[in-house]
């Protein structure tokens, strides 16, 4: 009882979690891409090159730093995430674990849980993955990452003890 | 009632006022821009707006209608879109009956209609006469019609709204209120925003004018001089604040409820049934605590979805003293607390380095900035007492009949209580600097309004933070040397 939550989440989490960071990291390309859009429309209508007066050492070096960040947060932080990521589910209460520097470990008690969804986006579901949210009457919690059937299953389950345990808000 | 009725045409101009109300602070914002503005085209904005919802209230007070018919409260309302509201008496959970200062001026009331649950929806009708509204409450308040005979009705009502206890403010203890009333920080920092609006006024001209009107007074004067009157007049606000919101301050206990009169001007009514209460807060402001004064609250949940936190003031000043005998009647399962659990001493380093980090940002800048910043360096020692008083001030007990009490320190004293049952969550935190020392820091969450609440304690050894995490889990402590583990299960 006193050991921390157990159950890992799916490895194919890292690779989810890798496409997504790859997806939203394109904005460390905003100030590169920022900068090179506006040192070119000054060409435009002037008939000089279009690439003329392009600052290349502080365009390459935006860039450089952009996909340095870029490739260093895609291929560390999936992993990390998935490392810490843990999870119980017993017949009074669901415990969570997670979090890559701050460590967070959250309860919440099975006759507290107001309803249980399973969701899943379009990264998700190329690798079959879903999340599991759990809400209350204060707070919403997510168990990302299981494979469907897991999923599923967990859903069910927290429902079926939900309403064994039936109380009030 | 089965008939289809129209409010008081008051009804119009206090949907009016309402709007203006939640509006408050973008209209005073769209003031200053309209002032300032030499055009003032903003000011056209700002007529149309309230132009606008004027005559919305008109049309929304000749759309609105309601009855009561079969056991339901009907509702029908809307100008473009047609809503219809169906309560059905068994429903209902709270009528309350507020007089709003627009309303007093008409001799009308304020009805709202609230009942529990998921999709809570709250019927408000806005201007009726006393009368009515009794009335109303009353028919709304008779259980299964013509079911039962009417001498059990008649019973069970005088029952159920029978006052059990009374508990009122004096007139010595509201101005007492009024004094020690904390809450200027919040208003100071708001006065402060204006001030920055100020700031084009303050410029060289006028200082050397009030340089010359004061001789021999300098920079640092002038902004201490400021600062002074910035936390006088936040004070007289606050200090107002709390005369017009609790004069004639009474609370009320019947079998299921509690019920809050309270105002000046505008009287509010607020009830809370006992099964809604999620915990009890006692409060003690930094220039209460010393006389051995606080305030207490409620959080409840449900009703009012469009509230994301939902305090209600139980007692606006009440001695330490009298918050025993205060729980035991009016909240009689959240008795005084008492404390199993503080931080350990190899915390409390922590606790009084932890408010300096952010005057390490400050003071350079002020050093920088005034030509006597440094003397901000004698925040330290007041800003790490803080700390220490934090850190004597954390603390949790665990009772064995399932309620918890945490008591912690941001700038005035928190002690809440509450049932193991209605914690929503429990989290335990730790960044590497505290791993390092085997610390953790335990929030606790109870629901309130349509949110939630939340309770921390900083730095807790982690044994005994996973003895509170387990504790509101599953109801067992792990105290092996005392109760072994045997099941101390609650069930309400």
């Amino acid at each position: 009882m006193n050991q921390e939550p157990s159950t890992r989440i799916h490895k194919n989490a890292i690779k989810a979690w890798t496409v997504n960071t790859l997806l939203f990291g394109l904005l460390w390309f905003i100030p590169a891409a920022f900068y090179f859009g506006i040192a070119i429309s000054h060409n435009i209508g002037k008939g000089t090159p279009w690439y003329n007066g392009v600052d290349w050492v502080l365009f390459s070096s935006l860039f450089l730093i952009a996909l340095i960040i870029y490739i260093a947060i895609a291929a560390v932080m999936p992993k990390l995430r998935w490392q810490r990521w843990k999870y119980d589910v017993s017949d009074k209460e669901i415990d969570m674990l997670r979090g890559i520097i701050i460590k967070k470990r959250t309860l919440v008690p099975i006759n507290r849980v107001q309803h249980v969804d399973t969701r899943q986006g379009p990264v998700y579901r190329k690798f079959k993955l879903a999340s599991v949210t759990i809400s209350t009457a204060a707070t919403t919690h997510e168990i990302p990452a299981l494979d469907n059937e897991t999923a599923d299953e967990l859903r069910n389950t927290i429902s079926t003890l939900v309403r064994k345990v039936e109380g009030d808000v | 009632m089965s008939e289809f009725r129209k409010q008081h045409p008051v009804a119009g101009v206090s949907q009016v006022i309402e709007t203006i109300k939640q509006n408050f602070v973008t209209l005073i914002i769209l003031l200053f821009i309209g002032t300032t503005n030499s055009e003032g085209y903003f000011l056209y904005f700002l007529a149309a707006g309230l132009g606008i919802s004027f005559v919305g209230g008109i049309f929304g007070w000749w759309f609105f209608r309601f009855r009561i018919f079969e056991d339901e409260l009907q509702i029908q309302k809307g100008i473009f879109v047609k809503k219809k509201v169906y309560l059905s008496k068994d429903r209902i959970q709270v009528i309350d009956i507020t007089e709003g200062l627009l309303q007093r001026i008409f001799g009308l009331v304020k009805v709202e209609v609230k009942t529990a649950g998921g999709g809570t929806e709250t019927a408000t009708i806005n201007a009726i006469t006393r009368r009515e509204a009794e009335e109303l409450r009353a028919e709304l308040r008779k259980k299964n019609n013509g079911e039962v005979h009417p001498e059990d009705i008649e019973k069970e009502e005088v029952d159920e709204d029978e006052v059990l206890s009374t508990w009122k403010l004096s007139t010595k203890d509201l101005v007492y209120a009024a004094f020690t009333s904390g809450n200027f920080g919040l208003i100071a920092s708001i006065l402060g925003a204006v001030s920055g609006q100020l700031n084009e006024m303050i410029n060289e001209e006028t200082l050397e004018y009030i340089y010359e009107m004061m001789p021999g007074y300098s920079d640092v004067t002038v902004y201490i001089a400021l600062i002074i009157a910035i936390i006088v007049v936040s004070w007289l606000l606050s200090f107002l604040g709390v005369i017009f919101s609790y004069s004639d301050f009474q609370l009320q206990k019947t079998k299921d409820e509690l019920i809050i009169t309270r105002g000046l001007i505008e009287r509010k009514h607020v009830t809370v049934p006992f099964d809604r209460i999620q915990a009890v807060r006692f409060v003690e402001g930094i220039i209460r605590q010393p006389f051995g004064y606080g305030m207490i609250y409620v959080e409840s949940a449900g009703f009012d979805q469009t509230q994301k936190g939902r305090s209600i003031v139980l007692a606006p000043y009440i001695a330490k003293s009298n918050l025993s005998s205060f729980l035991e009647e009016f909240a009689a399962e959240y008795t005084e607390p008492e404390f199993e659990i503080r931080p350990s001493e190899k915390a409390l380093f922590r606790y009084l380095r932890r408010p300096n980090y952010f005057l390490m940002l400050l003071i350079p800048v002020l050093w920088y900035l005034l030509t006597y910043g440094w003397v901000s360096l004698l925040v330290i020692p007041l800003v790490s007492f803080l700390g220490w008083l934090r850190y004597r001030d954390a603390a949790i007990g665990m009772v064995n009949d399932g309620i918890l009490r945490i008591r912690y320190r941001t700038i005035s004293r928190t002690t809440a209580i509450m049932k193991r049952k209605r914690i929503q969550n429990v989290g335990l935190s730790e960044n590497p600097f505290q791993r390092r020392k085997n610390l953790k820091n335990l929030s606790i969450t109870v629901a309130s309004g349509s949110g939630g609440m939340e309770f921390e304690v900083k730095d807790l050894d982690h044994e005994k933070s996973l003895e509170v995490y387990h504790w509101i889990g599953n109801g067992k402590k792990i105290d092996p040397s005392l109760e072994n583990e045997e099941d101390v299960e609650f069930n309400d």
